[in-house]
């Protein structure tokens, strides 16, 4: 976040202990399996990962101005039913339908956003009942019904390739630099982390606090809708309980990748890196031979884990 | 018996002694004075007595005992109790609960409400505050109110000791009074006091027995009768307070900011003023008697329900902190910690924060620009910062801090800088540079409208002194008008017109 | 200037009153759901679905008991639907292994305490936010649970197991369990030193370290009690039907968290009580029944509590915006 100091720093840090990390992992797991570390996989991988990618990236803007959104998912299915709908049921051109549902997904963000700053309700409070609200809109409007046969041309988001490489690929490597610019090299990233660091100081520093909060839950809003959208392409159908649970995955990204729960800490890059980490612990290990469910419990035991030792470090080094 | 005796105690933090050895004492129905500066050592000696910190060398001595106090709850234990400045009470719980939390609980740690309810209401009515309900959360309560439950917790914990620090700090004008009355009971009723004020008139009126300490030294103990507010101050700062502000010939320009009729009730009630360029206008007043609330409201922080603000002779909105950066106005807030900096970012973030728009290369931040404009501020405002501008701000010393949070405004270029307690909890050598670059502020042209609480400094910094209670306008005073009677007088005129209606 | 109320003759109730608007809000919504909804559908009042909205939704008011303790204390547990899940399997597994019952509805209890205690103990003295860690134990649990059972349904339960399928004083067990605990537990936070201890950590850290309470011990207390709860919880889950589906009941820590949130719990910690939680999760279980008699499509369901549950969280902050 700060310019670094002295080349030690920059290799304890949070982001290179991240990365030996992933490299280690990828060694383990290519000598595992031969199938592992070949282009082909690892580009999939990517594709799987890039929803809750998308997501992980708003959610360390969130999280590093001291906030939380538990919306995401909620939104990402309630964007994923609008698309179906109104392609199908409202008879929209299916681009006109996508952007519309995107809208959407944007206007529920700000709505989180409004009711956190106008309302000064606690982030966790207002998207934990947005979560429930915006699920059961998702619910109320599909009926539980699903929507199928969408034109080819639209499975070139989630299935499709651009230049060679997966579309997810490309959205996510773009919208992962957009992101981690505006965060560490604009007025409006160093808003982000000095909300985060002490609100009433940069309110006193007449940093627009109330904007910025309103853009980062709205970029939310986005990246998740834009997930939904995603997800509707990559499997080819609609349903309203898509997205349930990505809350928890990014905000377990976020936090593995160094961003402090408490706000003012956190970069993309750690996001991403942990990120990585997570999806090919995933994977790799279902390779291997290890069931799905066990690299849950690994991802939760390196969440504690990566906390705890965190903390220790920032002992040691406060001595 | 003397309840509380402390016998050469010293304390040093990471090389420095805030504290050299020193010795105190409060004897039994006795209001005993502890007076300084901020920085002299006085919160370093309460925090001993009150068991916080453990000294370096020396002793505590209870009725004639040795003791060691390895927490607030031994000392407590011991008789003694302190009143913290910033109330350690629990919001959410009642009053009662508030009064009985740290007492004895019965089988099973059972409570007996009944019985707490009883308890608080006849502590309370000991402290002729009946009015109080035993049963009201105490986040109901006012700042005064909260603080009579802690004096009635520590009657009932039975304090032999009571330690008062700066118990009028933060209370509106018709408390104080009150305030004073009850401490006059429990002296009566046989507790020693260690009152700790800023408000001389106040200690005059109290103590029995004065204590200076100066720039970690013990100075003088004496009989408070026939002290002067003078004798204090002269013991206090070692100097006459002409010798301590060397200000400068002022060169006051035209008008830059006039107030017309300013109000927000019930802080803030027709307050009107001009500021020239060049001037310092000393905002005096008792806390809580509005000072702050005009500061916010020219600062955009808060709108008026009422009133004008002209900048330049020309009538402006100042509808956020934004819009008042815009125009010029600048603010450094009186709470440092929580409003002026972020102390987990380097000085020269901090710096920049208020003018991120100078270090703008097309949509980017530049680094070298922040870098150099963090080593500038470091260079003009001799801000000691080891690590230079990468220097965590949190890690800098209060004045240091204090130089930072101007350094910020002063980058936004402005035409009326607002500063808010500018050296409070500051030590003297950084308050004597801080009061130097105001003088060569002004000289440049820049208008400063200043809040103090220390009527020292704002007798001596003032080109004008404009006295504010009860949120009205009580005097406006020349520096040449500006004794401190007659500004002491203003600062509590409303007062004594409520007590004689 | 003073800003006190002048004691009123309103005397005891009303003062009781004062500060409880909030379960006020939620008991009278209760009472007018069941007015307005009996009258559409007279069925709504018969015992079968009486049973069904205070009886099938009692775990989740068992569970909200532990939770208020932790949110008043200034914590957050988002893993407590993945530990009901596990000892509710935990319970089912030892029932067909053919364990003593005492000890197969004992184990879940003593397991939640255990897991708990050491959850509170690393958030009390490792420092690590009580959000992270209980999402890194949902993980764990939640992953674990499916890794151990495979995800398969626990059938052939011994028929002494049934425990919340049986009657007490002629009420369903659930519904007196519920009660009980629920009336103990606020009777207990407000005449014990321990209850009000929490209160107290939660309200000001600082304050409470002040005059002696340890932070540290408080949390590891509470914590471990919030797992005992879950166990009992566990037990009412996982007796009440006929098979354990050996997966984290979806959600169940968000409808936990919401009920103790809409029953009047401060996620800022200090203020709220046990009672207020119990009646939101009844109220959920109103609404959700009431939908049903009153031939409301159940798709809209979620997005009618979702619209409620944001409803009174505004409510709430104009409430205390009123009152400052």
């Amino acid at each position: 976040m700060s310019p670094t100091s002295g080349r030690l720093n920059l290799l304890l840090s949070h982001e290179a202990m991240l990365a030996i990390l992933l490299a280690v992992t990828l060694l383990i797991l290519s000598l595992l399996s031969d199938s592992f570390f070949s282009t082909a996989n690892l580009l999939n991988q990517v594709r799987l990962t890039a929803e809750i990618g998308l997501i992980t990236l708003a959610m360390t803007l969130v999280i590093i101005t001291g906030g939380i959104d538990l919306s995401v998912g909620s939104i990402a299915g309630l964007s994923a039913i609008m698309l179906g709908l109104l392609w199908q049921k409202a008879g929209l051109p299916l681009p006109l339908a996508a952007v519309t549902s995107l809208g959407i997904a944007v206007l529920a963000g700000l709505g989180n956003g409004v009711i956190i700053t106008r309302f000064r309700v606690p982030p966790l409070i207002a998207t934990l009942a947005t979560m429930a609200f915006y699920r059961g809109l998702a619910e109320g409007f599909s009926q539980s019904r699903s929507v199928r046969g969408y034109p080819e041309g639209f499975y070139i988001l989630g299935q499709g390739e651009v230049l060679g490489l997966p579309t997810q690929v490309w959205i996510l490597i773009v919208a992962a630099v957009l992101v981690g610019t505006a965060l560490s090299a604009t007025a409006f990233g160093r808003t982000v982390f000095a909300i985060g660091a002490n609100e009433t100081a940069a309110r006193f520093s007449s940093l627009p606090v109330d904007r910025v909060k309103l853009i980062v839950y709205g970029l939310s809003g986005f990246m998740s809708g834009l997930s939904g959208l995603l997800l509707v392409s990559r499997v080819t159908t609609t349903r309203s309980d898509m997205g349930m649970g990505w809350e928890l995955d990014a905000i377990t990204a976020v936090v593995l990748g160094g961003a402090s729960i408490f706000g003012g800490r956190g970069t993309v890059l750690g996001s991403v890196l942990a990120l990585a980490l997570i999806q090919c612990l995933k994977s790799g290990l279902s390779l291997a031979g290890v069931k799905a469910d066990g690299t849950i419990v690994l991802i939760g035991l390196f969440l504690i884990g990566a906390v705890l030792l965190g903390n220790l470090m920032d002992r040691i080094a406060a001595r | 018996m003397i309840p509380l005796r402390v016998t050469d105690v010293s304390k040093s933090y990471g090389g420095v002694q805030a504290l050299k050895p020193t010795s105190f004492d409060v004897r039994a129905g006795e209001i005993h004075a502890l007076l300084g500066e901020n920085g002299a050592g006085k919160s370093t000696l309460i925090r001993i007595m009150s068991g916080l910190i453990a000294p370096d060398s020396g002793a505590i001595e209870i009725d004639g005992e040795i003791v060691h106090f390895r927490s607030p709850r031994d000392a407590t234990r011991h008789g003694v109790v302190t009143v913290h400045q910033e109330l350690l009470l629990f919001p959410d719980l009642s009053i009662a609960e508030n009064i009985c939390m740290a007492d004895d609980a019965g089988p099973f740690g059972h409570i007996d409400r009944d019985a707490q309810v009883r308890k608080a209401r006849q502590l309370l009515a000991e402290l002729d505050s009946a009015d109080l309900d035993p049963e009201m959360p105490v986040r109901h309560l006012s700042v005064a109110q909260r603080q009579r439950v802690e004096i009635a917790r520590a009657l009932g914990r039975q304090a032999k000791v009571l330690i008062m620090d700066e118990p009028t700090a933060s209370l509106a004008d018709a408390d104080v009074a009150r305030l004073v009355a009850i401490v006059q009971r429990l002296r009566g009723r046989g507790v020693g006091i260690v009152y700790v004020s800023h408000k001389l008139s106040e200690v005059r009126l109290l103590a029995d027995r004065v204590t200076v300490l100066r720039d970690g030294r013990f100075v003088d103990t004496r009989e408070a009768k026939g002290m002067t507010e003078a004798d204090m101050i002269a013991l206090m700062v070692g100097r006459s307070i002409s010798e301590l502000y060397p200000k400068g010939e002022s060169r006051i320009g035209a008008e830059v900011l006039r107030v017309d009729g300013l109000t927000l009730a019930p802080r803030v009630r027709n307050i009107s003023f001009t500021l020239r360029a060049g001037e310092i206008l000393g905002l005096a007043g008792l806390v809580g008697a509005g000072r702050t609330e005009v500061a916010r409201l020219l600062f955009g922080l808060d709108r008026p329900s009422s009133g004008r603000i002209f900048l330049d002779g020309r009538e402006v909105s100042v509808s956020s902190p934004e819009a008042a950066v815009a125009l010029g106005i600048a603010y450094v807030p009186e709470d440092r910690g929580a409003q002026g900096l972020v102390k987990t970012m380097p000085v020269s973030a901090n710096v920049t924060m208020a003018s991120l728009g100078q270090l703008l290369r097309g949509p980017f931040l530049s680094r070298s620009t922040e870098y150099a404009a963090g080593a500038e501020a470091i260079r003009r405002l001799g801000i000691r910062a080891p690590r230079g501008p990468q220097h965590l701000a949190g890690k800098l010393s209060g004045g240091n801090q204090q130089k930072v949070v101007i350094a910020k405004w002063l980058r936004t270029a402005p035409r009326v800088l607002i500063l808010d307690e500018p050296t409070r909890g500051v030590d003297v050598g950084a308050k004597a540079e801080i009061h130097a670059l105001m003088g060569d502020l002004t000289r440049q042209g820049l208008a400063i409208l200043m809040i103090s609480s220390e009527l020292p400094e704002v007798l001596g910094m003032s080109d004008r002194v404009l006295v504010v209670s009860q949120g009205r306008m009580t005097g406006l005073f020349e520096r040449a008008d500006a004794t401190p009677e007659r500004v002491g007088a203003a600062m509590v005129a409303e007062m004594q017109e409520a007590t004689a209606s | 200037m003073t800003a006190i109320p002048h004691r009123s003759s309103q005397g005891r109730i009303g003062r009781a009153l004062v500060g409880h608007g909030q379960v006020l809000v939620v008991l009278g919504a209760i009472i007018a759901l069941f007015i307005g909804v009996s009258f559409v559908n007279a069925r709504f009042l018969s015992p079968a679905n009486l049973t069904t909205i205070f009886s099938g939704n009692a775990y989740i008011a068992v569970a909200a008991i532990g939770m208020t303790m932790v949110i008043i204390t200034g914590h957050i547990d988002v893993s407590v639907g993945a530990l009901i899940g596990v000892l509710a399997t935990v319970a089912g597994t030892l029932a067909v292994a053919g364990w003593p019952m005492w000890l197969v509805w004992l184990a879940p209890l003593v397991i939640g305490v255990a897991v708990n205690a050491a959850a509170g103990w690393l958030v009390a003295y490792a420092h690590i936010p009580s959000i992270v860690l209980t999402l890194g134990l949902l993980s764990i649990l939640k992953g674990g649970l499916i890794v151990v059972t495979g995800g398969e349904w626990i059938t052939d339960l011994p028929p002494g197991f049934f425990l919340a399928q049986r009657d007490v004083f002629g009420l369903p067990l659930p519904l007196v369990v519920m009660t009980v605990l629920t009336l103990a537990a606020a009777w207990w936070m407000a005449h014990f030193r321990f209850g009000r201890t929490i209160y107290a950590v939660g309200s000001n850290l600082e304050a409470a370290r002040a005059i002696g309470i340890s932070v540290e011990r408080t949390t590891v207390g509470v914590f471990a009690l919030h797992g005992l709860f879950a166990g009992i919880s566990a037990v009412l889950f996982a007796t009440q039907l006929t098979t354990i589906q050996s997966t984290v009941p979806p959600n169940l820590e968000l409808v936990i968290i919401t009920a103790c949130v809409i029953g009047g719990v401060s996620i800022l910690g200090g203020v709220g009580t046990v009672i207020g939680a119990a009646l939101a999760t009844i109220f959920f279980a109103t609404i959700t029944s009431a939908m049903i008699f009153t031939n409301v499509s159940a798709y809209w369901l979620r997005a009618v509590i979702g619209g409620l549950i944001l409803i009174t969280v505004l409510a709430d902050v104009a409430r205390r915006r009123g009152q400052a």
